[in-house]
Formats: C-alpha cells, sequence, structure tokens
C-alpha cells in the first residue's frame, strides 16, 4: 500500500499497469479462444457461437496423434529432466564450486534454440553414419537406427532446454531449507534419504511440482529443437504451425490451442492461488499462535 | 583400544583441514561418562568443528575418535551414539512437537503406544506437556529448543552435543536455561558437551571444559582451576579478567622465580613449572586481586608492589574498574565490587601504588 503520505493514485495506478500488462499479454490468447467458439472460424464477417470445433477435436486424428505425441515427449522430459534438475540442485548447495556448476546448468539458455537444435542434429547424424559404418564392419544391423531421429533425440533436446528452468525453480525452494534439519535428522537415527524423505522433501515439495508443471509447458511449448530432433512434424506446436504456414489453421486447432490454454491456466493459476492462500494461512495461525504463547 | 568404559569420548590425534586452512590440529582430549564438559572458545577456533566431528557430520582429515572405547571415526551420525542439538532452525516445520519429539523413535520402528507414553514423559521432563500439539514456528526461541533438547533426550543415546544451544536466546533466558540445562544433565546421567563462547555459561553448567582456539586444544580443566590456575597465557587473557605482564626470568631460586619487566622485578612461585634464568615468560594477577592503595599505606612482605599513575573509573554496576598506567605505558586494572559511594575520586595523573597477594600470581610459560 506504500506510506501513509503516498497518493492513494499512484497506488491505483500501479494496480492499472499491472492489469494493462498483464492484459496485454494474455489478449492473443483470448482472441484464439474466442475463434475457437465462431462457426465461421477465423476471419470471418460473421460471428456465430458454437461448440462444434470442441466436439470435432476428438475426430481429428492429426490433433489427437499429435496431442498423445506431445504427452508422450512431455510426460518423460519430467521423469527424466525433474530428478536431473533436483540432484543437481542438491549438488549446488553442497558444492564449493557454486558460480562453475551454475554457469554449466544454465549454460543451454544462452544457446540460442535453433542453433542447439542444428548442433544436435548434426551430431546424431554423424552418430548415425558412425553406428551404420560399425555396423557394417561387424556385420551388425541391430543398432544402426539407434540415433534416428525421433522420441529419443527429441527428449535429448528438450531434457537439456528444461532441465536449466528446473533446475532454477527447485533451488529457489531448497535455498531455503536449512541444512541443520537434515543434521538434526541424521542424528535421530536417519538414514541420508530417510532425512531427504521425511525431513527435506515435504518442505520442498512446491517447487518440486512447480518444476514439474514447467517442464510440461515448456515441452508443449517447444517448436524449434522439436521440429528439428523429432522428425515427423507431429507434435501440437510442429503441427499448428506447419498447419498455419501452409493451409491456415483448421478450426478444430483453434479449438485445442483454447482447450490447452483452458488446462495450462487452470494448472498454473491453481499453483499460485494454492500458494498464495497457504503462505498467507500459515501466516495467520503464526500470528494468532505467537500472541498467547508467552516467551519462556 | 581404550577399555576403559567411564570414558565417553577420547579424541586421538584429531584434525580437520579444508583446504589450507586448519580447522583443527591434533586435538587430543578425553571425556569421562556422565560428565556436562564444555568445549569454550571464541569465534571460528575450532569447537564447533570439535562437536561435528564427534557427532559424525564432518570426516577426519587424521586421528581416531573413540566413543565408549569403540572407533566411530569412519561411521555416519546414525550410527553413532550419540545425538545432537543445534542453535536454531533445526525443528522439523511440518511437524508437531510431539512429532518432533517422536521422531527418532519412530525411526526405529517402536510400538505406537510406547512412542506416545515416551514422548510424553519426555514432554514432562522438558515442561512442554500443553504444548505437544503446537507447530514449531508458534513456539518462542526457549521452547523450540526444549524441543530440540527432548527430541534428542528421548533417544536415550549416551551423549549429547549440543553446539551452541542457548546463543539464540537473550541474556536473561539464557541463564535460566543454563541451569535448567545443568539440572537435566544430573537428572538423566548421560554426557553433555556443550560448545559456547560465552564464558560465563560454560561455567555455569560445565563440570569441566576445555578452551579451544586457533584450531588448538589450549587446556582443559574444571571451571575453577581454569579460573583461578591457568597454565597457559591465552586462558589467563581469555578467561576472567586479568593483567597479564611479559618479561624474562632473571632468577630462579628456593623463594621461587624473579621475572624481571623492565620497570619492575616479580617474585613467584612457578609452580612445579621447569623454568630456566633467561626464559621469555608472562605473568597474570586477577583484576579484583589488585588492591589501590593510599599513598603512604604499607602492605606486607606478601605483596606485590607496584607503582602507577591513575587513569580512571569505571563504573560496571556490580563492579567498579580502576585503570592505571604502568611506567612502560601498559594499562593495569583493579576492579573491586561498587559499594555504596565511589571512596574520595582520585584524580587522573595521581601516582598511586598497586598490590596484590604474590601466592596468586601465575606464571605463564607458553
Amino acid at each position: 500500500m506504500g506510506d501513509d503520505y503516498s497518493s492513494v493514485w499512484s497506488y491505483r495506478l500501479k494496480w492499472l499497469y499491472t492489469l494493462l500488462l498483464v492484459a496485454t499479454l494474455m489478449l492473443p490468447v483470448f482472441y484464439v479462444i474466442y475463434i475457437s467458439f465462431n462457426k465461421n472460424g477465423f476471419g470471418a464477417a460473421e460471428y456465430v457461437f458454437t461448440f462444434e470445433w470442441y466436439g470435432e477435436i476428438f475426430s481429428d486424428l492429426l490433433l489427437l496423434g499429435a496431442l498423445g505425441n506431445t504427452m508422450i515427449l512431455a510426460a518423460i522430459t519430467l521423469v527424466v529432466a525433474v530428478p536431473m534438475g533436483l540432484i543437481a540442485a542438491k549438488f549446488y548447495k553442497a558444492t564449493q564450486a557454486k558460480l562453475l556448476t551454475v554457469s554449466l546448468l544454465l549454460s543451454p539458455l544462452f544457446v540460442p534454440a535453433d542453433i542447439l537444435g542444428s548442433a544436435l542434429l548434426v551430431f546424431f547424424k554423424n552418430l548415425n553414419i558412425a553406428c551404420a559404418t560399425v555396423g557394417e564392419w561387424l556385420g551388425v544391423s541391430w543398432f544402426d537406427t539407434w540415433f534416428d531421429l525421433g522420441y529419443f533425440s527429441a527428449l535429448v533436446g528438450l531434457i537439456i532446454y528444461t532441465l536449466p528452468y528446473i533446475f532454477v525453480v527447485i533451488l529457489i525452494t531448497m535455498g531455503r531449507y536449512p541444512e541443520q534439519q537434515t543434521e538434526a535428522a541424521r542424528s535421530c537415527g536417519a538414514t541420508a534419504w530417510q532425512a531427504f524423505i521425511q525431513i527435506e522433501f515435504p518442505q520442498i515439495r512446491a517447487g518440486v511440482f512447480s518444476a514439474c508443471a514447467f517442464a510440461v509447458i515448456l515441452t508443449f511449448n517447444e517448436y524449434t529443437r522439436t521440429s528439428l530432433l523429432k522428425g515427423g512434424y507431429d507434435t501440437i506446436t510442429t503441427v499448428l504451425i506447419s498447419q498455419m504456414l501452409n493451409e491456415g489453421m483448421s478450426e478444430q486447432s483453434y479449438a485445442m490451442s483454447s482447450l490447452i490454454s483452458f488446462i495450462a491456466i487452470a494448472v498454473i493459476g491453481t499453483i499460485i492461488l494454492y500458494t498464495l492462500f497457504q503462505s498467507d494461512r500459515l501466516e495467520r495461525e503464526a500470528r494468532a499462535k505467537a500472541e498467547p504463547v508467552m516467551s519462556s | 583400544m581404550n577399555e576403559d568404559t567411564n570414558t565417553a569420548v577420547q579424541v586421538i590425534g584429531l584434525s580437520k583441514n579444508y583446504g589450507d586452512v586448519q580447522a583443527l590440529r591434533g586435538v587430543d582430549l578425553s571425556i569421562a561418562a556422565g560428565e556436562y564438559f564444555a568445549l569454550l572458545g571464541p569465534s571460528g577456533g575450532g569447537k564447533t568443528t570439535l562437536l561435528r566431528l564427534l557427532g559424525g557430520f564432518i570426516r577426519p582429515s587424521a586421528g581416531q575418535i573413540l566413543l565408549h572405547g569403540q572407533d566411530v571415526s569412519e561411521q555416519p551420525p546414525n550410527h553413532r551414539p550419540t545425538s545432537m542439538v543445534f542453535q536454531s532452525f533445526a525443528l522439523f516445520p511440518h511437524m508437531t512437537v510431539a512429532q518432533n519429539v517422536g521422531y527418532g523413535l519412530r525411526l526405529r520402528k517402536l510400538p505406537g503406544a510406547e512412542i506416545a507414553e515416551r514422548v510424553g514423559a519426555m514432554l514432562d521432563l522438558v515442561g512442554l506437556s500443553d504444548l505437544a500439539d503446537r507447530m514449531p514456528h508458534a513456539l518462542s526461541g526457549g521452547q523450540q529448543q526444549r524441543v530440540q533438547l527432548g527430541r534428542s533426550l528421548v533417544l536415550e543415546t549416551d551423549i549429547l552435543l549440543l553446539d551452541e544451544p542457548l546463543a539464540a536466546l537473550d541474556a536473561k533466558l539464557r541463564k535460566d536455561m543454563c541451569l535448567e540445562l545443568k539440572h537435566l544433565q544430573e537428572q538423566v546421567g548421560i554426557t553433555f558437551i556443550h560448545v559456547t563462547h560465552n564464558q560465563e555459561e560454560a561455567m555455569t553448567v560445565a563440570d569441566s571444559m576445555a578452551i579451544i582456539a586457533d584450531g588448538e586444544l589450549i587446556e582443559t580443566g574444571t571451571p575453577r582451576a581454569l579460573y583461578e590456575t591457568p597454565r597457559r597465557r591465552f586462558t589467563a587473557d581469555f578467561i576472567g579478567e586479568n593483567n597479564i605482564f611479559t618479561g624474562r626470568v632473571s632468577a630462579v631460586n628456593d623463594d621461587g622465580v624473579e621475572v624481571d619487566l623492565g620497570y619492575a622485578k616479580l617474585t613467584l612461585n612457578a609452580d612445579g613449572q621447569a623454568v630456566t634464568t633467561g626464559d621469555d615468560v608472562a605473568v597474570s594477577i586477577r583484576s579484583e586481586l589488585v588492591e589501590l592503595l593510599a599513598s603512604g599505606t604499607a602492605a606486607g612482605a606478601a605483596h606485590q608492589i607496584m607503582a602507577a599513575t591513575y587513569g580512571e573509573a569505571v563504573y560496571l554496576g556490580l563492579a567498579t574498574s580502576h585503570v592505571a598506567t604502568l611506567p612502560n605505558g601498559e594499562a593495569i586494572l583493579a576492579r573491586h565490587i561498587s559499594r555504596g559511594e565511589a571512596p574520595d575520586a582520585l584524580a587522573a595523573g595521581a601516582a598511586v601504588e598497586l598490590a596484590w597477594p604474590r601466592s596468586m600470581m601465575r606464571l605463564h610459560l607458553s
């Protein structure tokens, strides 16, 4: 609220500015949602409200397949990258060489998406050639296709991409965790694993879950690396963008985009509101309880 | 191996290095079972390092740690007969007071009824029965430390390590908790090892104590021995308020040792220490033993007399400290209990004589 002497109008202006900023950022999303309910689709002169396109999502095999592929990529990225980020954050807290560790872990953020994607593409192509050559030499063919473009290569790209974000998100909550608690648990007889699961994890859970949400959203969002490394243009973003470039997005695609937006907004909104309410509740409880307790 | 079961802790040649920094250098120490032992020293001196080595939170660079005769140097904390109380932030914030206290018992997979009974008894002992269902954040600092004590004591380990357990509490509460800790230890009868940088705290709780500074074990003894007859110059400087003179031994005879300060000569008993003429030594006398003599007052031969120039009086409440300057320019303190009105104030710059019993001077070879 600012201090007692600041103008109430400057406070209101700050709120207005914040709301305007959010509205500007979200406007395109709302426009897509708006179009998804128009029977006549994008650019039509006449707006007729309908749910029709949402019904047709489930008969559009291209979109459904893309959704499936993206969900598989997102799930595997989450399962692999979140534990990796957790271990990296644990290591960061323990190591003396913090600057080196953080520079290495964040370095993928500073490489442009197309450069990282094409570098990995060249890398996998060469690995393929090497495998084929060695296979020919040995007279076997069973590892010829190991590094063909597909799930594996796309996942490598996505894990490299999401790991820095996951690391940072987990580290923020882990940074507030006092290490004495692990030591206290150990001195109560806990193994290192018990101390982590029973004492540390419950306190960094919010960070880990946010990191999971982050990994999924980043995977859904990713075009460059996925299109270069997956092959086939068969994930949500790659399908939508290639459609748009070639023939313009189908009406169902607007519906699908909107649906994904609804889910993303709901998930993130829930996390934020839950976190806000939780910390508010804890604070109120602490204050309420602190009052009657006499220090002794 | 040490077969003596009366020794709870034996540390042999224990060292800990962090890169080039030697946090602890070749410490030898033994602590009797059932003793309240304090590790006292300035911050960064290595006392917490020693405690953490005993608890198994860091691995020694060299040396051995025997707990009740067993070499535990390579064992993790959960395999040692120790438990630890930390300075702060060590309660599990997502568990109630009772759950915190019962945590170690649940790890041991004891039956629920037994856990509840032992937790209840422990909460009684530390005076927290009414707060069993509180969360840690709703407790005061003193209550939080009691929960920590309960959580450690309920495990009935042989040795309790306390790392500056009262440092986060205010002065009044710290005093009360000191006595409480002492009585608690007498009740449960296990070995307490208490790290502190607070002299009064150490002297209140400890049966015996060690001074640790600069990675080295300086001296061990009972609080009274370390206060009244410290062997090392550092101890004299660190504990109590001592006047320390440096000089050279000019004679050794049956009467004792004569130390030449340059502006005066001191004669004192070497207390069995091997000393030869020409040694550089230090001599200390506690400030409360130094008397300000009105000019012309004669003191007996049992007293050391020294001329000085009066400086000022500093009123400290219980005591008043008189500051005078020696002929070599160093300050000397005479501390007396403040009683009633101040005596006729001495003027700054006045010539005074200071006197103290020769038998109370201590000779320090190092």
